[in-house]
């Protein structure tokens, strides 16, 4: 395919630990568009969530009625994993969806909300402090430039767009240090972050060969070839 | 750190746009310092300490004034506004120029200010750039190599290492050891005779040891004394040094004017304590120097062009008094500019058939701000 654009992954994405594939296409036909959805799973023992110590800010305590749990794999009770990057990583760049004016990472009860958020090339990251504390935003890029940003009160809002295509931006707080995000820069629009039980839908994706790629900051990547037009489920297992 | 220009905040990524709370507008230095500062530098100044820090650099002590006291307002301002390695400092430090305004950064500041109780420490504005010849007021902890160079007459190449070492708000320490080569004079052709080329020779200059003592400052000035003792370490016969024990009393003054310019003024005399041959004789000597700097960029590299009027004049009959003009540029390195690099030229204004120009440089080291490869 003319124009495909490799995406640069960083060091630490390729390193597929344990992680199996299990590809289920149905339904493809052959058409001028294809919808893939699906699904990333996990399977195997997850490490178990621990609670996070916030008590270094009282502010942050507060915010919270039960203990906030450290949860690096989010999984739900059918194995869903929550908050994976799930892209086209062979589309070519300027392809798909255009995308919305901007994207919102929060920052609510001392926890980043989304704990990952994909922006396109050139769209706007929009970094906001909903907390009455004292928040830093360190954004640390590998092709693209980083920012650290302080955010001293509640309502501050900055606002960023990258000019280089990368994923697993790493995003985190340097006061409270529990505080992480995952960052991406997709230069398409075939891409999507994973929901609570672990589903995905790429619409509009044009009739061709694509690779469907997951991508997990601790657990590396999974990915799937598919083909034709139509109608494509696959499902996305990484391994414990 | 050098005094630099004040600017306005750069874009750091593609492009931004900010939103800052109202409520943010009205408060003091003291309440913005605890919204953005104390989580960190501690509501004491002294640094915080927390588990939950996600970073292992040492925090400063803004009540340390002799960390706190030597840079500038405009510094501090700079490295709040966009972030600690701005100035080649630690990348934990985040930049607050979205979130403050430079007036809500100035107040900060002026609240960080009063965590030094001890104002005997001079400012860091006072800290101004220095010329090649003329002594600073200002006391410092640097290490510099300077190099002279004859271009016409008699060749030389005179370096000299230069360590001054800060003792409290007020003293310093100066040890100056000089050396290089010279070309000796040909001896006087006998009985008509071609006399052969004068050769050229090595050796150590007259160490000199000294103590300054910065007698009185306000904001914008300040005013030192300093003694030097000369060691006669350069040999009778070399042109690297006079070879006698002799004292080197002076007064320095620095003084900050507007629009970054600045200026210095020095005026001393070297006693030489042996005099029985004749050969030396006190001289006194008087230095002026007026410059300004300019900052490329918004916070980027400090360019000080100075020059500096040397007047000299040896106690002996019929001694004039030797003129000279040094046109000189200083420019900081790295992004913390506490390294430094002046080049410049002394041009004798009268007697410049029997004196020669010289180029000169000087290589800065502020050792106190970080090693020298710290900072770039």
């Amino acid at each position: 395919m003319a124009g495909r654009t490799w995406m640069t992954l960083p060091a630490a994405a390729l390193v597929v630990a344990g992680a199996t594939m299990l590809v289920t296409a149905a339904g493809a036909t052959e058409s001028s568009s294809m919808v893939v959805t699906g699904r990333v799973t996990f399977t195997g023992s997850a490490p178990a969530p621990e609670p996070i110590d916030m008590s270094a800010d009282g502010y942050c305590v507060d915010q919270h009625t039960t203990p906030v749990m450290d949860a690096s794999v989010r999984i739900d009770d059918s194995g869903g994993l929550a908050g994976v990057l799930v892209y086209v990583s062979n589309a070519p760049s300027g392809a798909g969806p255009a995308a919305g004016d901007e994207t919102l990472l929060d920052q609510v009860g001392c926890i980043y909300t989304p704990g990952a958020v994909a922006v396109r090339v050139g769209q706007t990251l929009v970094v906001r402090n909903s907390d009455q504390t004292l928040h830093n935003v360190r954004v640390t890029p590998t092709l693209n430039r980083g920012f650290n940003l302080g955010q001293p009160m509640r309502g501050i809002e900055s606002r960023r767009s990258f000019d280089q295509p990368e994923v697993g931006i790493p995003v985190r707080c340097d006061i409270h240090g529990w505080m992480h995000a995952t960052l991406h820069v997709i230069d398409h629009g075939f891409h999507t972050i994973t929901g609570p039980d672990g589903s995905f839908e790429l619409p509009d994706l044009p009739a061709g060969d694509w690779v469907v790629e997951a991508w997990h900051p601790t657990l590396g990547t999974v990915s799937s070839q598919i083909a034709g037009g139509g109608a494509a489920a696959i499902e996305l297992e990484f391994g414990g | 750190m050098r005094r630099s220009t004040r600017g306005t905040v750069t874009a750091t990524c593609v492009g931004f746009l900010l939103i800052v709370p109202a409520a943010l507008a009205a408060q003091s230095g003291a309440e913005l310092y605890d919204l953005g500062c104390a989580s960190c530098h501690g509501a004491d100044g002294a640094g915080a300490t927390s588990d939950a820090f996600a970073f292992d650099d040492p925090l400063p002590d803004f009540t340390d004034c002799s960390f706190a006291s030597r840079e500038p307002d405009g510094d501090w301002v700079i490295v709040a506004k966009a972030g600690g390695p701005i100035r080649g400092f630690s990348e934990s430090m985040p930049a607050y120029g979205e979130a403050f305004s430079d007036e809500q950064l100035e107040s900060i500041l002026a609240h960080i200010r009063t965590f030094c109780t001890n104002h005997a420490w001079p400012r860091g504005e006072l800290n101004l750039p220095r010329p090649l010849v003329t002594e600073k007021a200002y006391p410092e902890d640097e290490l510099v190599w300077e190099t002279r160079v004859n271009t016409d007459g008699l060749g030389a190449v005179v370096n000299q290492f230069v360590y001054e070492k800060r003792f409290g708000p007020r003293g310093q320490l100066e040890v100056t050891v000089p050396f290089g080569f010279a070309d000796q004079p040909a001896p006087m052709p006998v009985n008509g005779a071609s006399a052969e080329g004068g050769a050229w020779e090595g050796g150590l200059g007259d160490v000199a040891v000294g103590w300054k003592h910065a007698v009185w400052h306000n904001d914008a000035s300040i005013f030192s004394l300093t003694g030097e003792v000369l060691l006669p370490t350069a040999g009778s016969d070399s042109r690297l040094g006079n070879g006698v024990f002799a004292v080197e009393p002076f007064a320095t003054f620095g003084q900050v004017l507007p629009a970054d310019a600045f200026a210095h003024f020095q005026a001393g005399t070297e006693i030489p304590l042996d005099t029985d041959d004749g050969r030396v004789h006190t001289e006194w000597f008087w230095r002026a120097v007026l410059g300004k700097t300019w900052t490329s960029g918004e916070f980027g590299r400090a360019w000080s062009p100075m020059v500096e009027l040397l007047g000299a004049h040896e106690v002996e009959d019929g001694a004039g008094v030797d003129w000279d003009l040094v046109p000189q540029i200083q420019i900081t390195l790295n992004a913390r500019q506490h390294i430094m690099l002046n080049l410049g030229v002394q041009l004798p204004l009268n007697d410049t058939d029997e004196r020669p120009t010289r180029f000169m440089f000087y290589f800065l080291w502020d050792w106190f701000d970080g090693g020298l490869f710290d900072g770039w």
